[in-house]
C-alpha cells in the first residue's frame, strides 16, 4: 500500500486549498454558512455548524498569505522558462 | 635529569586522559596542573608556555559546546515539549506487563480511572491506566519488522519495502489522531486529552497487530481474523473514553438526554469502531 508521508502531505495541502476557496459572499451566505450568520448567543456553547464556519473563516484567514506565496512562487519559474 | 621531562610535559598534554607513567598525578583537570605537582619548576615553565594557550581552547572550544547545546535545547523544546515526553517512558516492567494483558483482556480489569496527584497525573510507572510512548512505540517497530518477515515469507520483501510500511502506517496513525482532534474541537469537548494521549492511544492497535499477524503466520486465515476480532482494542477504547469524554453522570451509567451527550457517545463509538478496522486495514495486504 503506497501511502506514503508525502501523499499524506499532498492531500492535506489540498484538502486546506480546498477549504480556503469557498468563497463568504458568493457562496456561503446561500448555503447559510456565512460568517456573520447569527452565530448563536453568547451564553451557551457554540454547535457543530458553528464551529465549522469558524473554521472555514479561520482556514481562510491563515492560509491566505501562504496560498498567495505558494502559487507565487509556482508562477515565477514558469515565467522564467520562456523568456 | 631536564630533558626526557618536556617530552614528557608534551605527551601528556596531548593526550591528558592516557596512562600516566607516574600514578600519583591523576591528570583529570583540563590545565594539567595535576602532573606539576611533584615535579621540578624549571621544566614545568617551560612546558607550561603552551598550557594556558590550549587550556583556554579548552575552555572556549568547551563553552562553546555548551552554547550551542543550549541554543539546540531550546529551539527544541519549542517544537517538542521534552519534559512532558519524558512522563510518558516513566515505565518499567511490571507496567509495561500488565498494560500488555490489560490491552488484550480488557473485561478483567475494573478501575479505568487515572489517579492523580495534585491535579497531574501520575507516571504510568505507577497507575496501569495512564497512557504511556513506551509501548506504542516499541509495537510500532515491532510491526514493521514483523511485516518485513510476513513480505519475506511471500518472496515479496525488498529493503525499501520497510521504509514504505513504515511510512504508511505512520501516515494512518497522523491520519488518525488529526480526525479525533478535529472531531474532538467540532463537539466543542473540554477534556484533558492531551495529542500525545491521542496518539498513545493510537499506538495501542499496533499490539493487536502484531498478536494477529503472528498468528496468521503460525495459523491459518481463520486464526487471524479470530485473534484480530479479539484483540481489537475497542473495549479498552470505550471504557478508557467514556471517563474522558463524557460527562460525569453519563460515565457512570446513567442515561443523560440531549444532544452533546449523544455526540459526545458517538465520537466514542467512532473511535472505538474505527480501532479494529485500521487494525485490518493495515494487515490484510501483507498476508494475502
Amino acid at each position: 500500500m503506497a501511502f506514503t508521508l508525502y501523499s499524506l502531505l499532498q492531500a492535506a495541502l489540498l484538502i486546506v486549498n480546498a477549504i480556503a476557496v469557498l468563497h463568504e459572499e458568493r457562496f456561503l451566505r446561500h448555503v447559510g454558512w456565512g460568517s456573520d450568520q447569527g452565530i448563536g448567543g453568547f451564553g451557551e456553547e457554540p454547535g457543530i455548524k458553528a464551529q465549522l464556519t469558524n473554521l472555514i473563516r479561520s482556514v481562510r484567514t491563515v492560509m491566505r498569505a501562504a496560498i498567495s506565496a505558494r502559487h507565487f512562487q509556482s508562477i515565477l519559474p514558469s515565467r522564467t522558462d520562456s523568456v | 635529569l631536564l630533558s626526557p621531562q618536556p617530552p614528557n610535559a608534551g605527551y601528556r598534554m596531548a593526550a591528558p586522559r592516557m596512562a600516566d607513567p607516574h600514578p600519583l598525578f591523576d591528570d583529570t583537570s583540563a590545565a594539567g596542573g595535576g602532573g606539576g605537582g611533584g615535579r621540578p619548576t624549571g621544566p614545568g615553565l617551560r612546558g607550561s608556555a603552551s598550557q594556558p594557550v590550549s587550556s583556554l581552547a579548552v575552555v572556549y572550544g568547551s563553552s562553546l559546546a555548551s552554547q550551542g547545546r543550549d541554543i539546540v535545547g531550546c529551539n527544541l523544546d519549542r517544537l517538542i515539549p521534552v519534559g512532558r515526553l519524558k512522563y510518558y517512558f516513566a515505565v518499567d516492567t511490571i507496567y509495561v506487563g500488565r498494560k500488555l494483558g490489560l490491552l488484550i483482556f480488557s473485561f478483567v480489569h475494573q478501575d479505568w480511572q487515572v489517579r492523580y496527584q495534585q491535579d497531574t497525573p501520575v507516571a504510568p510507572r505507577f497507575d496501569i491506566n495512564a497512557p504511556d510512548l513506551y509501548i506504542p512505540v516499541m509495537a510500532f517497530v515491532t510491526y514493521i519488522l514483523i511485516a518485513g518477515l510476513a513480505l519475506g515469507t511471500q518472496n515479496r520483501f525488498s529493503p525499501d519495502s520497510l521504509g514504505l510500511q513504515a511510512s504508511s502506517a505512520l501516515a494512518w496513525l497522523i491520519v488518525e489522531v488529526l480526525a479525533v482532534l478535529l472531531s474532538l474541537y467540532l463537539v466543542t469537548i473540554n477534556t484533558d486529552l492531551t495529542t500525545i494521549d491521542l496518539i498513545a492511544f493510537a499506538g495501542y492497535k499496533y499490539v493487536g497487530m502484531i498478536i494477529g499477524l503472528v498468528f496468521r503466520l503460525l495459523f491459518s486465515r481463520t486464526g487471524y481474523y479470530v485473534v484480530l476480532s479479539w484483540c481489537c482494542l475497542s473495549i479498552f477504547m470505550i471504557r478508557t473514553l467514556r471517563l474522558k469524554l463524557l460527562s460525569e453522570a453519563a460515565a457512570e451509567g446513567v442515561l443523560v438526554r440531549g444532544a452533546k451527550n449523544q455526540l459526545r457517545m458517538y465520537l466514542t463509538m467512532a473511535v472505538a469502531t474505527a480501532q479494529p478496522l485500521f487494525m485490518y486495514w493495515l494487515t490484510y495486504h501483507l498476508l494475502r
